[in-house]
């Protein structure tokens, strides 16, 4: 049993001067160097055509902290590449660290309120509805750039509003998130419709060739996750409303724009043409097993659609249905997700930071051109839209559609709306009513607790 | 009459059984699927485990989550054991007017949620260059009172006269804990480990925290690392999932005997 305490002790001691003593900070190095040696055999084997990976150990390093290795992590790694490329004298080395975004979120408010303004990185990704409120909360963590030498005009207006405070720009736009369509043909023929019927219409004339889908196929035309009110808010979008007046203020109760929407859904819950699935991955599962015909959402669901590769040919992309007839603030265009980058306010690299998103992601089609393919990563950069990439018909889509084309027509057509500081609260407490209206609770009810909710986080 | 009470009790057990069975053999069921077929349901194993492996590892650095995640999980797992013991032998054995008072205080911190403390710990950890070390990882998490309060308990129950006696003998106070006490209390260190390990092995939110050096992740990292893009590979995810949950698994395999009397406090004497 002596043995045993002993034991155990000499091992408690042994481990905590190996994790605590200076001299871990060797075996950090070696596991460093042995990282970099992987990192470096996995770029040479990607692309055999870089065959200098002497030349980033000289260059300054930039850190980013961004999510999702299939799309902003690979965009990052090219962007590090076409930068090294147009800047060969003093090529930069990027650590790119994957923090999801809830991550993101939590260590900024972390950073943010401990004044650690050290542990930031010199770049990262931000959901572009959570900006406003987290400017507001912490200003200095992000980078002015309204200087900086970006041409922030070659954006789409309504993705660039999302990033603007008082009139400066603290973000450059990165991926697109205009609401598309997105059917599968065959269904839809076996309820004899085309393609084109679904195209620019209104909700009315949605729910009409949905009653028509529900009774000969027996399937709703889209799902949607419960309590989740995306639906609601691309639609309020599409006619450039949203929860907040222009001055910040809250608009929930008597917002006629929310209400048609949330009567729309309604309508649509009750008919059976829309279904609720109960989270994401169910939802998910609806559009590529087929139990509904397809999905709204913003364009990056494209990646989703195109995972049951068993599809290829039968889906076909279109413009989201429009709330009023005749009315021209009315549009068949809206936004839901896609984010920004940032600029640390306090890191020492501001300018090389603003230098390398001015030479990348502000100031490269080819880079566009490079990611486009290979994530799917649409831009919202428009010179993009006149290059090859986009113009390529799309084998998986109906007709070979040359969906990415499409997409960024629409996007040019978004009507800007406010989002407000606190449109996260907003959103979520619209959700809650939401679920009670569609269960057959009062509306004005059920918009004036949402309202009071909000208010009451918003401190008034 | 007992035959169909004894009929119901093992109907309710195996519902009972079911429910907390089905996520388990669902999540390795998963691991060997494509995400295509996890989406669909599919209750049946696969053939796609070996491409699933070679996704996660292709994305992500799992030998270093997992040699992190050990190293952390072992460290902070003998270091919390040992100090918490220690007090919870302390508390119950010396006398002091004061100690029940100090107890009560340790006990209602029990009452204070992690994410209330979280950045003014966050700003002295950093005041004190802390951050991306594992010792500030740990540092929070070496005292709970839940432990102080186990190895209490169950010091009440290990007999005086062993204590008076080794006294007689001449054992100095640390050679009472280390060869009267240690020994005895085998089953409560084991449901101690048990606790503090699989605690230690799941934390996140800290280490997601302090944590900020790429090469410093660990496994439940890694996992929500995986479900933060547009799209979710399932199948992956589940490996990864699978492979997460092992280690406290298997630990709680090995220790589960000691774990059960530990943790309602009985003592071979």
């Amino acid at each position: 049993m002596k043995k045993w305490i002993s034991l155990m002790l000499s091992m408690v001691l042994l481990l905590g001067l190996a994790a605590c003593s200076p001299s871990s900070t060797n075996t950090d190095t070696k596991k460093e160097d042995t990282k970099k040696e992987e990192t470096q055999k996995e770029e040479t084997k990607k692309d055999e055509a870089k065959k200098e990976d002497g030349a980033n150990a000289s260059g300054q390093e930039l850190t980013v902290w961004c999510w999702d290795p299939a799309f902003n992590i690979y965009a990052m790694e090219e962007a590090e590449k076409v930068y090294n490329q147009k800047n060969p004298d003093s090529p930069i080395k990027l650590n790119i660290v994957e923090t999801p975004w809830a991550d993101v979120q939590t260590k900024i408010t972390a950073i943010g309120s401990s004044g650690q303004t050290e542990q930031m990185p010199d770049i990262f990704l931000m959901q572009d509805n959570a900006f406003k409120k987290n400017f507001q909360f912490y200003p200095d963590l992000f980078a002015d750039l309204t200087d900086s030498g970006i041409d922030f005009s070659k954006f789409g207006q309504s993705k660039v509003a999302y990033s603007v405070v008082d009139g400066k720009n603290y973000g450059v736009p990165f991926d697109n998130g205009v609401v598309v369509g997105a059917f599968r043909v065959d269904l839809l023929a076996d309820a004899g419709f085309k393609p084109e019927d679904l195209k620019g219409i209104t909700w009315k004339r949605f729910i009409e060739i949905g009653e028509q889908v529900k009774a000969k196929t027996g399937k709703p035309m889209f799902g949607v996750t419960t309590g989740d009110p995306d639906m609601i808010m691309m639609t309020l979008q599409s006619c450039g409303a949203s929860l907040f007046k222009e001055d910040g203020s809250l608009n929930i109760e008597d917002n006629q724009v929310l209400k048609d929407a949330i009567a729309v859904y309604k309508e649509m819950v009750e008919k059976g043409i829309v279904q609720e699935a109960n989270n994401w991955d169910e939802y998910v599962a609806g559009f590529t097993g087929g139990n509904v015909l397809g999905t709204i959402n913003g364009c990056w669901i494209l990646a989703s659609v195109q995972t049951s590769k068993d599809q290829a040919g039968k889906w076909v992309v279109v413009d989201m249905p429009r709330l009023y007839d005749n009315d021209a603030k009315s549009t068949n265009y809206a936004n839901n997700g896609g984010s920004s980058w940032a600029i640390t306010g306090t890191s020492q690299k501001k300018e090389l930071a603003a230098k390398f998103l001015n030479d990348t992601f502000a100031g490269s089609v080819e880079f566009y051109n490079t990611i486009l393919p290979s994530s799917g990563a649409i831009a919202t950069y428009l010179p993009a839209a006149n290059t090859d990439a986009y113009k390529q018909p799309q084998k998986f889509f109906h007709q070979e559609q040359k969906v990415y084309e499409d997409i960024i027509e629409f996007s040019s057509h978004v009507p800007s709306n406010a989002t407000g500081v606190f449109y996260y609260e907003a959103k979520e407490a619209v959700g809650t009513a939401l679920v009670g209206i569609v269960k057959g609770d009062d509306i004005d009810k059920g918009l004036k607790a949402a309202s009071d909710e909000v208010k009451f986080k918003m401190g008034q | 009459m007992t035959k169909l009470k004894n009929a119901m009790r093992y109907l309710v057990l195996l519902i009972a059984a079911f429910f907390s069975l089905f996520p388990l053999y669902w999540m390795i069921v998963s691991a060997t699927n494509t995400s295509t077929d996890v989406i669909r349901g599919k209750l049946t194993f696969g053939t796609n485990l070996f491409q699933n492996y070679q996704d996660l590892i292709a994305v992500q650095n799992l030998k270093m989550a997992m040699i992190n995640s050990a190293r952390n999980a072992i460290l902070l797992t003998l270091l919390s054991v040992l100090v918490c013991s220690i007090a919870g032998y302390g508390f119950e054995v010396y006398h002091d007017k004061y100690k029940d008072m100090v107890m009560k205080i340790l006990l209602l911190t029990m009452m204070v949620p992690f994410a209330a403390v979280m950045i003014p710990l966050f700003r002295q950890f950093g005041n004190l260059k802390l951050i991306n070390t594992t010792i500030g990882f740990m540092l929070p998490s070496i005292a709970t009172p839940f432990l102080i309060m186990l190895f209490r308990q169950s010091t009440r129950s290990f007999p005086r006269d062993i204590i008076e006696a080794a006294r007689i003998d001449g054992l100095s106070e640390l050679g009472i804990f280390l060869r009267m006490f240690v020994p005895t209390m085998k089953s409560t260190y084991a449901a101690a480990i048990t606790v503090v390990f699989m605690a230690a092995w799941n934390s996140y939110l800290w280490p997601k925290i302090i944590m900020l050096d790429p090469d410093k992740f660990t496994m439940p990292m890694l996992v929500s690392n995986l479900i933060a893009g547009y799209v979710t590979n399932y199948g992956v995810l589940m490996l990864a999932v699978t492979i997460c949950t092992l280690p406290t698994g298997i630990l709680f395999l090995i220790l589960q005997e000691s774990f059960a009397e530990g943790i309602t406090g009985s003592v071979k004497g």
